[in-house]
């Protein structure tokens, strides 16, 4: 085990990422060359049309080089939005490392975070490290009051229901072994928002070792709300229709 | 073994010991089967409501912001800017 190189990929489903895909190329790349880590981006964009399957051209002209290892950043598009569980689907056929990484393209979840990730992985070999915003010193940057009660309500109500055994159950910044995210992907049903919850609670129900590494969310979207009565119902009816299937 | 049939599990055993004892059909002292027993289960909804309540409270009050996380956020996304641009990629 010791003397395993492993590679890590990143799997990024993007949509409309233009200004947010190069700035998390940048930092990706600063955070695995100062950690002197092996590492590949795979990014799956589904046909955006603001012009990010472009920047990503010119990204992968930027940082990719010749000879072994040397192409960092893959492109691997799809002709239109067609889901994030497919995307991981798709993504996963191109990637080459061992582990595999799953975070939001708009930084919100700050690579800085992924060598503490890896340290955490290799401490008891867990089959998926897990971020979370609400133990140890995570945090969030951005939210009101009533965000934050609507946070930590459904997490209450997933918790209380689901009694999953993580602090963050709707968190999307992990990493899997590659292996092990081909298995839970497989066994996983839900669409959208449901999708990275019942993927934990799949996991934990296959019995997966999953560990917990507190992160901080810097949430860019200023005012903007995207749950209205209608998320939250969606995501209601997600968690029961958990706690009947898993 | 879902989440669901452990739930209704551990529901139907609590009902039924429930019901034994509503039914005296257990040896209980009498203030416990008169006073306690047919007051239970409101009891016992109340003082769920008020717990999950008090958890939900606690846990907005000692959310934790990270202020600090975004300047530096900030920072680096301008060194980001300025790195990108001498490769050859477009940000604005």
């Amino acid at each position: 085990m010791a003397a395993a190189k492993h590679k890590y990929s990143i799997l990024l489903p993007t949509y409309n990422e233009r200004r947010n895909l190069p700035i998390i190329t940048y930092l990706l790349e600063q955070t695995f060359s100062q950690a002197g880590l092996d590492w590949e981006l795979i990014i799956v964009d589904d046909g955006s049309p603001d012009g990010t399957q472009t920047v990503a051209n010119q990204l992968i002209k930027a940082y990719n080089t010749r000879g072994a290892g040397g192409e960092r950043i893959k492109l691997k598009p799809r002709a239109g939005k067609l889901g994030l569980g497919t995307a991981y689907v798709h993504g996963l056929q191109f990637v080459t490392g061992d582990f595999v990484v799953i975070m939001d393209a708009d930084f919100s979840h700050h690579p800085k975070f992924l060598p503490v990730m890896i340290e955490k992985q290799r401490e008891a070999d867990y089959d998926i490290v897990t971020g979370t915003r609400y133990a140890g010193d995570g945090g969030v940057y951005g939210w009101d009051l009533k965000r934050k009660l609507v946070s930590r309500g459904a997490n209450l109500v997933a918790d209380t229901v689901l009694r999953p055994g993580v602090s963050d159950l709707t968190g999307s910044f992990r990493l899997y072994k590659r292996g092990v995210l081909e298995k839970v992907i497989k066994a996983t049903e839900s669409k959208g928002y449901s999708f990275q919850m019942e993927m934990m609670v799949r996991a934990k129900a296959m019995g997966f070792k999953v560990a917990e590494c507190p992160i901080t969310f810097v949430d860019r979207l200023y005012g903007e709300s995207k749950l209205g009565g209608e998320e939250i119902a969606e995501y209601l009816k997600g968690v029961f229709n958990l706690w009947y299937k898993v | 073994m879902t989440r669901a049939q452990q739930t209704l599990s551990i529901g139907l055993l609590l009902s039924s010991i429930y019901m034994v004892a509503f039914l005296g059909l257990a040896p209980l002292p009498e203030k416990l089967q008169t006073d306690v027993i047919p007051v239970l289960p409101f009891w016992a909804i109340v003082t769920f409501g008020a717990y999950l309540l008090a958890k939900l409270g606690y846990g907005v009050l000692t959310f934790n912001d990270v202020p600090q996380a975004h300047q530096e956020l900030v920072k680096q996304i301008e060194q980001a800017r300025v790195e990108l641009k001498k490769k050859g990629v477009e940000v604005n």
